[in-house]
């Protein structure tokens, strides 16, 4: 080991500068990581909800009465689109087969007559549920207009809304979402983004950084320069870790600020601290494949093969009560599942410390376990 | 095209692939590895919502209805709160997902005939799930409602119970489910996620494989010799267009086998398209090896590219109906929403080329845009 600190800081400081000015020449790999934080984060967050919008509804009305139109007519936007009339059974199956209709509804020839006269009376409704999801809104959707309509219906025929002053035992629910109003995905899907990038990028630079240099035979030379294992690969880290956060910056003030209007409820400083803890360690990850692999093909898959998982089974997509007991338990030692609940609590929840302590307990555990792994492997194989 | 030239590339990039064991392995574990993972993790069933209850009445009508709440297996009931103090900590944690407070005098109210309002919180950070819980809450006030005024009715008009069920009932809903009978999110999924898992690794594979040669400086031998463009891009892909079919099939069979979703159409025609899209992916990983001249580049570049379309603008987890007019056209653009139109026909619905022509015909359209445009980039006379 070196001597005094100064000359480690010395060390440190021109390691990171070599690591930035690498990083600034090669112009793609720039523009994609300015992408990466600014349209790529757009384009995900433009536009995309998961809620049934504009379902498309072909309908048989073998009845054309007054009652029917009306039924068809309780199909209304945005959740449903009346497409058309198709009374051929056959080019309606085309219809559901092709996707071109999502709901096929037969309404049977003595439907009117049926409710004026309180006779048993049965709609058929062929829903493609080949997504499951919106498979599953829209049977609840149509079932609930249907009853609906025929609690309506039986009271005017019983006439009993008039008698008793229109009111009736009835439970309705107000409904109030917390947190993202409106349940919309809008605030939801780019801040996830930001984060899967977050997340890719940590992984990956100072992997790549790394395998570049095994790969190009330049690490001989640092190893046989006066720099310790541990001043190859700090510094690494610590230019990928600013890269970042300069990204995470773009990303903030750039796109989530003033394209989404996502409110930043938190504290802005605890935001960026605990980004850059997170992102350090989990370069430990990086750290960690890189002594695994010789080549950059291979630090592609082994990121995927890491990365994949990581995102979509941190919590983001599938809270934790809804997955297999042991994937439950695994998501609590991904960095992200604990980084996601951070940030999601900071950006739209607005708490701080005193709620999200376990979270940020369990990212520094989880963390600095990562980081440790990677470091221990980094000086066994170059030290 | 030299045929000899163009095997003799082919059979270059295949021994360099032989000779790298660990890449070997993880071209051929990654992909079923991903798709086992996430078809294990990735459950859309919204089933076990954890649910509180703040009772502000503790009348018997305000328990029976609480009841129908916690009977319900789509709730995972967690107790009852005395106030709405907790609520904000208790969501924030995640510890409750939805909130039902059911108001004082709810009871009496009832019994006389007015109607009233429940209030339920739900927490917005999972959307879907949101909506999907206010469904289900929906449908049990719903079923409820009918309850009551049925027994209502049986009391104002002089009917008998029975009479005044089948007065309020008379009209009867039969919903088929069409597909995906079972409604089993993983049958919907799978499918899908061959899609994603194909789109994963191909295209990164091919543009490192390019590029490589590039940054190590073994590409002067390809300027210096007779292979020419077509040969030498088409050579490289070759191998990893294959590497992409067998996982294809592969992952057919976890699909089919392991995860037991249902495949109705032929496996010809999977074969077929998954053959086509295979050309698709590498191909982006092509035109990508063409502007790029760093492996880190590449390898970022392809994963931003091809990735983010894949998960978002695909269909797996956001419906394209859903979408608005730019996203819309975003997912027409990416090529992994023809191929899943195409293998959600051929899994769910067994229908076949006659019908999916279209899809198909885009995605061959893809592939050879893609080669031509990688083609057009590539040059043997790099200007430095």
């Amino acid at each position: 080991m070196p001597g005094n600190f100064g000359e480690i800081l010395q060390h440190m400081r021109v390691m990171t500068l070599k690591e930035l000015l690498q990083f600034r020449r090669d112009i793609f790999l720039l523009i994609v990581v300015i992408y990466a934080f600014s349209i790529d984060i757009y384009v995900a967050g433009s536009g995309i909800e998961m809620e049934l919008k504009q379902a498309a509804l072909t309908v048989a009305d073998y009845d054309q009465s007054p009652a029917s139109r009306d039924l068809i007519y309780s199909f209304r936007q945005p959740q449903f689109k009346f497409q058309g009339m198709e009374m051929n059974g056959d080019r309606a199956m085309d219809l559901l087969d092709a996707g071109k209709t999502m709901l096929y509804m037969e309404i049977p020839a003595d439907f009117n007559e049926a409710l004026l006269a309180g006779r048993p009376t049965q709609i058929q409704l062929l829903v493609d549920t080949s997504n499951s999801v919106l498979g599953s809104l829209a049977t609840s959707y149509a079932a609930q207009i249907v009853a609906g309509f025929g609690i309506q219906k039986a009271m005017e025929r019983l006439s009993v809304g008039g008698a008793m002053g229109g009111s009736l035992p009835m439970v309705n629910s107000a409904h109030r979402v917390w947190f993202n109003p409106n349940g919309k995905d809008r605030w939801f899907v780019p801040i996830n983004e930001m984060l899967t990038m977050i997340t890719m990028l940590s992984i990956m630079l100072p992997a790549a950084a790394m395998v570049r240099e095994k790969e190009r035979g330049t690490v001989e030379q640092l190893l046989v320069s006066p720099l310790t294992p541990l001043e190859i690969m700090l510094p690494k880290v610590f230019a990928m870790t600013l890269v970042i956060l300069i990204g995470v910056t773009l990303a903030v003030f750039g796109v989530l600020g003033p394209v989404f209007d996502i409110p930043f409820r938190g504290n802005m400083l605890l935001f960026y601290v605990l980004t850059a803890i997170y992102v350090f360690s989990t370069a430990g990850f990086g750290l960690a494949i890189s002594t695994v692999v010789n080549n950059l093909a291979q630090v592609g898959l082994m990121v995927i093969m890491l990365l994949s998982p990581m995102l979509l089974l941190s919590g983001a997509f599938v809270p934790p009560e809804a997955m297999p007991k042991i994937l439950g338990y695994l998501i609590l030692l991904s960095p992200m599942h604990h980084y996601i609940e951070i940030v999601m609590g900071i950006f739209l929840k607005g708490v701080g410390l005193d709620v999200l302590w376990p979270s940020v307990a369990g990212l520094l555990i989880v963390g600095t376990a990562v980081f440790s792994f990677g470091t221990w492997r980094f000086r066994r194989q170059f030290g | 095209m030299n045929w000899a030239r163009f095997t003799a590339v082919v059979a270059k990039e295949w021994a360099e692939i032989t000779r790298d064991r660990l890449f070997l392995v993880l071209a051929f574990v990654v992909p079923p590895a991903l798709m086992v993972v996430f078809g294990l993790g990735m459950n859309l069933d919204v089933e076990n919502i954890p649910l509180a209850i703040v009772d502000h009445d503790h009348s018997p009508q305000s328990r029976d209805y609480a009841y129908r709440m916690i009977d319900s297996r789509y709730f995972d009931f967690k107790g009852y709160l005395h106030d709405e103090h907790q609520i904000p900590k208790l969501i924030s944690r995640g510890d409750v997902r939805a909130v039902v407070v059911i108001p004082p005098k709810f009871g009496q109210d009832l019994v006389a005939g007015r109607s009233v309002s429940v209030q339920t919180l739900l927490d917005g950070q999972f959307p879907l799930r949101a909506n999907i819980a206010r469904g289900y809450i929906g449908a049990i006030n719903a079923n409820y409602s009918q309850e009551l005024i049925s027994s209502f009715l049986s009391r104002a008009a002089g009917l008998s119970p029975d009479q005044a069920r089948q007065q309020m009932g008379n009209l009867r809903l039969e919903m088929r489910m069409l597909y995906n009978q079972s409604g089993k999110s993983i049958w919907s999924l799978a499918p899908k996620l061959i899609m994603m898992v194909l789109m994963m690794t191909p295209p990164l594979l091919t543009a490192v494989s390019v590029v490589r040669e590039k940054e190590r400086g073994s590409i002067l031998n390809i300027y210096a010799s007779t292979v020419s463009r077509a040969e030498f891009l088409l050579g490289k892909l070759m191998p990893y267009a294959g590497i992409s079919m067998v996982n294809g099939v592969f992952l057919w069979g976890i699909a089919v086998f392991y995860f037991e979703a249902p495949f109705k159409g032929s496996f010809g025609f999977y074969l077929l398209a998954t053959f086509i899209y295979s050309f698709t992916t590498t191909g982006i990983g092509l035109l990508v090896s063409s502007f790029v001249k760093t492996q880190i580049a590449a390898v970022v570049i392809t994963m931003v590219v091809t990735l983010v379309p894949a998960i978002l603008f695909s269909g797996m987890l956001f419906p394209l109906s859903s979408m608005g007019p730019e996203a819309q056209v975003i997912a027409h653009l990416a090529p992994a929403m023809h191929y899943g139109q195409i293998i959600d026909g051929a899994f769910m619905k067994g229908i076949g080329l006659d019908r999916l022509w279209p899809s198909v015909v885009s995605l061959l359209i893809y592939a050879l845009a893609l080669f031509l445009l990688a083609y057009y980039f590539f040059t043997k006379r790099p200007q430095e």
